[in-house]
């Protein structure tokens, strides 16, 4: 794994795959299934792009195992303050979410090559009257401000449900993310979840071209954020950190390195558009 | 009914008595929990109220998490700066159909001191345009009593309630209607020409209505505070009555109350009209009046403007 050399002597914590075991006692066949439906969404989300060149493949891509193993620890209820809540802030990466829910059974499978089409239930962006999807998302750095406001009536009724928002390093630009981060370190809100798809692009490019943004998890934790990393490749590392940020008294970022060129198994253009 | 004749200090004194009825209402602003009096909910209920700081884009996507999770979120704060979190109101709020309640104080000219920065007159068009909202203007306390319960707990979705600051000469006090989504209410009938109008500029509609009574033109005068849903048979009806429409407006004219009115009567039942309102950004003064009587939106100017109609062939 390599992590920015910014944060390079400068002591936030960080949890490797490799780390000491502080994952729940699972199956080690539930991680392999895991493995397997990631691999299963990235082939979906492929076939995907046949059909629609529209789809943000590489942003897609990139959330495939954070998506994959938070639904590992979502929890549903009939309660909205006792379930879990996952908003993909993102929302470029919708496609990414489909794939997974398809693989889970929540929508059918064959849907997912009618994405864009006129009758189909599969917008490119999250709307919330697709089965699985928590929140419409689309325009960036709203999904935060939203998963602070749940995560707040949570806590303020005494539920036990948590909110996972899963954001891009890009939507990081937002003046949005400051007044939502500044606020929930404020409220002190352990039952949220942030996770930054840290792949280093954005719309017109590379991140470090565009605004470069190495110094973000020191802002976030000067805030009073928990700040950890993952390999946001592996399930196994994603796991220990959610773990992790579930047990912490504060909110918790987990910044998941992921690769924009990686693994794309079958020969696409990506540079196509 | 001992309403206050100030529209924040009624809006305080409500948000207490609702936060009673109902422990699933918050209330959320933005740095202005003084100046829109929510702080008085705070006072009294401190787990139920939530200042952001100067953030009105999370003032926004917050409330809507909230009303998510099932809490009745009021979210408060100067109408001008809320439109700072329109695209939020658009994307997170409307386009979910959340049940949000935007309450937007010192709209118009009403704070009259602080000048063009600070007076809002686009916020009617902006908050019109987007699905699913409702948009209402009281015309002074005692309509903004009549309605607000019903649209805090009765009416689901979201909603944009338009308020002033202090200044609310009273329009309504007197006249008995219950409040309904939807519904415009005739505050004096007429058949020669029908003046419609929101807020405060009803208190003028009236004064020139009576001035007109006396140079032998009955002038019918609505309460148009449901601006969406808009009551079209009111309209309707009252254009055919009279024949001869002025709307009046503390807004811009492009896209507030008479566009939404005109929307209605070019398709509906064409009829001469007149369109009282801004035409640009306003500035300092002394008091609200001064700035309503200095852009032509006073007593003076509405006679002057039915008078013109009427002579309209």
């Amino acid at each position: 794994m390599v992590y920015p050399g910014v944060l390079d002597g400068i002591p936030i914590r960080m949890v490797k795959g490799d780390a000491e075991p502080i994952l729940n006692s699972r199956e080690l066949d539930e991680i392999e299934q895991l493995i397997n439906l990631v691999e299963e969404a990235r082939k979906d989300l492929l076939i995907m792009y046949q059909y629609d060149k529209h789809i943000h493949l590489e942003s897609s891509l990139t959330s495939l195992e954070i998506l994959a193993t938070i639904h590992l620890f979502k929890k549903s209820s009939e309660n909205l303050v006792d379930r879990d809540w996952l908003i993909l802030s993102k929302g470029h990466a919708a496609p990414a979410l489909y794939a997974i829910l398809a693989e889970l059974g929540v929508i059918p499978k064959s849907e997912l090559i009618n994405i864009n089409s006129i009758n189909s239930i599969l917008q490119n962006h999250p709307e919330i009257s697709i089965p699985g999807v928590d929140v419409s998302t689309g325009s960036l750095a709203q999904g935060l401000s939203i998963g602070v406001g749940i995560a707040t009536w949570i806590k303020s009724v005494g539920g036990c449900g948590r909110v996972f928002v899963v954001m891009g390093d890009g939507e990081n630009d937002e003046g949005q993310v400051w007044e939502s981060i500044t606020h929930a370190a404020m409220l002190n809100l352990n039952n949220l979840i942030v996770v930054v798809d840290w792949n280093g692009h954005q719309h017109d490019g590379s991140v470090r071209k565009v605004k470069p943004k190495d110094y973000l998890p020191l802002v976030w934790r000067a805030i009073g954020w928990r700040v950890l990393w993952a390999n946001g490749h592996d399930i196994v590392s994603l796991m220990i950190a959610i773990e992790s940020a579930l047990k912490s008294d504060r909110p918790t970022v987990i910044f998941a390195q992921t690769d924009k060129n990686r693994r794309v198994a079958v020969d696409v253009d990506l540079y196509a558009e | 009914m001992s309403s206050c004749k100030s529209f924040r200090e009624e809006f305080g004194k409500l948000l207490i008595e609702i936060g009673e009825k109902s422990d699933r209402v918050v209330v959320v602003t933005a740095d202005v929990g003084l100046s829109t009096r929510a702080s008085m909910f705070g006072e009294k209920f401190r787990d139920r109220y939530f200042n952001v700081g100067i953030a009105e884009q999370h003032l926004i996507g917050f409330a809507a998490g909230l009303a998510i999770a099932g809490a009745i979120p009021i979210a408060t704060a100067f109408a001008e700066f809320i439109l700072r979190g329109w695209e939020q109101i658009r994307n997170s709020v409307a386009r979910m159909n959340l049940n949000v309640k935007i309450v937007a104080t010192h709209a118009g000219y009403s704070d009259h001191a602080d000048g063009a920065s600070h007076q809002a007159l686009e916020d009617i068009a902006l908050m019109r345009v987007l699905p699913n909202m409702a948009v209402v203007v009281p015309a002074d306390t005692a309509d903004l009593r009549r309605c607000f319960e019903k649209l805090v707990l009765e009416y689901r979705g979201p909603t944009y309630i338009r308020l002033g600051r202090d200044y609310a000469p009273p329009v309504t006090e007197d006249v008995d209607y219950e409040y309904e989504v939807g519904k415009a209410y005739i505050l004096k009938d007429g058949h020669d020409v029908a003046i419609i109008g929101a807020g405060v500029v009803l208190h003028e509609a009236l004064v020139a209505a009576k001035e007109l009574d006396k140079r032998g033109i009955s002038a019918c005068v609505v309460n148009l505070l449901n601006i969406k849903p808009i009551d079209v048979d009111t309209i309707v009806a009252v254009a055919k009555k009279t024949g001869r429409v002025v709307v009046v407006e503390e807004h811009m004219v492009y896209g507030g109350v008479g566009s939404a009115v005109a929307e209605i009567l070019v398709q509906r039942y064409p009829v001469p009209m007149r369109l009282l309102g801004a035409t640009s950004f306003g500035r300092s003064a002394k008091s609200q009046q001064e700035l309503l009587s200095y852009y032509g939106l006073d007593n003076k100017s509405i006679i002057k403007t039915v008078l013109e109609v009427m002579n309209h062939e």
